[in-house]
């Protein structure tokens, strides 16, 4: 039996490898167009229909159309769905996603009116592909995450968010890495905001200013870079437990690292109620391009700490957001086709991405050392605290706290880096507000 | 005018990008350092709302105005919390032993099962 199954999966990979080679060499379209030309000379028997038939059943198979792209892309899609089960790494994200990108590089007959593809005008992926190409699944997202977010540790000691400020420097960094790089000024800034660690701002800032439909000034159509940039941002969220550590071990000493913080204050309901619409009047009246993400997320902050919309609030923090988060990560997912997706530009993202996290990673940690200079010892901010100013809430903030267990186990850091933990998403928000109003 | 400038991406960095990314990061903790204000002063807002309030009712402000400390709203959650919870402090202290009469049924017979079912129910 087990002999069976190895001597079929050769042959099935020897089909494919034979295949592969025959399609990128152009051997396989040759000896198809020979059978083609025989078979309107010759007279066709009953044989001759069924081989024909099988024929073409073959030419429509994924088999028949596989590239060495696609394969690349399934493994890397298999890979994203391993790492969320097996190491439990942003599970709700990576298994959409990586289911995603198992669909869109499914190969298939181009040009044959399928409706399947992804990028194809009016297949289904198309129709929930639009939600992202038009901005409309990110503030959704926005949503849901303001009616689960507490705010408190933010209202509790408001200096905090100065970190959540100061980590945005990856961006602007990333901006500038970018343009070195060889990217138009919008494609620059779309990528730059992978340094805000934050999925959904990312592919709000991507949709708008690199889709691959915007013009520039001096006629040349920008680059459609919404699926390298929404999966360099979610691979690296994902993989914050990994990247920040190091860089906050290196700029930190073991006595900063053991620095002891004040427990945050009570705060009054009124004070939560006042945060969300204070926080959206002054926000969006800095950044207006922002409006939809931050109104958004102060909207569904005001559902949850209003007391009076609990049902509204329940529905934005379950649900919605689920059902979001099911539709983005499936669609971002499908549009890495490989025909799309494995370009050096993509190459260069990634590269950029990583930079970035660590850039805002830095930033955050340095300007925390920056605000003990001038703060007396009793209020004394843990630099580790700092690094939770990139967004990926909760898990840069987990990161702080996992650090700073590490060298104190009873020194708990979370309440304190939640606080520039969202703030990060405000700021990374605002951030892609400005970057938006300048570049598109 | 920002348009204009814009080209194809030559690999070059202009005054232009630089003054975007200063300009832009400067504008981001410009925003959050307005927020930061706002809400270091609303606590003294609320506490001197309040402390007018209370002159003006002829009362004395005391500790309370200005918030109650976190430690006494923590003691006082728990205590709530223990005091919701701990059903064993209303049980009625009566132990009785109940007998269940139970009808023969196939379907319950305990020489089909795998364990033995009690036919003395303790409430």
């Amino acid at each position: 039996m087990g002999k069976k199954l190895i001597i079929i999966l050769i042959a099935i990979s020897s089909i494919v490898v034979a295949d592969i080679v025959c399609n990128n060499y152009g051997f396989f379209s040759q000896t198809f167009g020979q059978t083609q030309t025989l078979s309107q000379d010759e007279p066709i028997d009953e044989t001759g229909i069924v081989i024909k038939g099988l024929e073409t059943f073959y030419k429509y198979t994924g088999f028949r159309n596989l590239s060495i792209g696609n394969i690349v892309m399934i493994l890397v899609g298999l890979f994203f769905i391993y790492l969320a089960i097996r190491y439990d790494y942003e599970p709700l994200l990576l298994v959409p996603i990586g289911t995603g990108i198992l669909l869109g590089n499914i190969p298939f007959l181009q040009n044959a009116n399928l409706q399947v593809g992804i990028y194809e005008q009016g297949s289904v992926l198309n129709y929930l592909y639009f939600g992202v190409v038009k901005g409309v699944y990110p503030p959704l997202i926005f949503l849901g995450i303001g009616a689960m977010t507490d705010f408190s540790s933010l209202i509790s000691n408001p200096k905090l968010i100065l970190l959540g400020a100061a980590a945005q420097l990856g961006i602007f960094a990333t901006f500038l890495g970018a343009l070195l790089l060889g990217f138009n000024p919008p494609e620059a800034g779309a990528i730059g905001i992978i340094g805000g660690a934050d999925g959904p701002t990312a592919i709000f800032l991507s949709s708008k200013l690199a889709n691959g439909v915007n013009i520039l000034a001096d006629g040349t159509t920008v680059k459609n870079l919404i699926g390298p940039i929404a999966i360099a941002a979610y691979s690296y969220m994902a993989l914050v437990p990994v990247i920040q550590p190091p860089i906050m071990r290196l700029l930190t000493t073991k006595k900063e690292r053991l620095i002891r913080m004040k427990p945050p204050r009570a705060v009054s309901k009124r004070e939560k109620i006042f945060f969300p619409i204070l926080g959206l009047l002054l926000t969006t009246f800095i950044s207006p391009s922002a409006l939809p993400l931050l109104g958004m997320l102060f909207f569904g902050n005001l559902l949850k700490e209003s007391g009076v919309t609990k049902r509204l609030a329940d529905t934005a923090r379950t649900s919605l957001i689920d059902i979001v988060t099911i539709l983005l990560g499936l669609t971002v997912g499908a549009s890495t086709q490989a025909d799309v997706f494995l370009r050096t530009e993509s190459v260069m993202i990634f590269v950029l991405g990583a930079l970035s996290f660590m850039i805002a990673t830095a930033g955050g940690v340095l300007f925390a050392k920056f605000m003990n200079v001038f703060l007396n010892d009793d209020n004394k901010i843990n630099p580790l605290i700092g690094a939770a100013g990139v967004s990926a809430v909760p898990d840069s903030a987990r990161v702080a706290q996992t650090m700073g267990l590490k060298d104190d186990p009873t020194n708990h850091l979370l309440m304190h880096a939640m606080a520039p933990n969202v703030a990060g998403v405000i700021g990374s928000a605002v951030a892609a507000g400005i970057l938006l109003s300048f570049l598109i | 005018m920002i348009n204009a400038i814009i080209l194809k991406g030559t690999g070059i960095i202009t005054e232009m990008d630089v003054l975007i990314a200063v300009m832009g990061y400067i504008i981001v903790f410009l925003a959050l350092l307005l927020l930061y204000f706002v809400f270091s002063s609303i606590p003294r807002i609320l506490s001197w709302r309040k402390n007018y309030l209370m002159k003006k009712q002829g009362k004395e402000c005391k500790d309370e105005c200005n918030g109650i400390p976190g430690d006494v709203l923590a003691a006082i959650s728990i205590a709530l919390y223990l005091h919701a919870n701990e059903y064993h402090d209303e049980e009625s202290h009566s132990i009785t032993i109940k007998k269940v009469s139970r009808n023969y049924s196939p379907w319950s017979s305990k020489i089909y099962g795998l364990s033995e079912i009690s036919s003395i129910k303790s409430n």
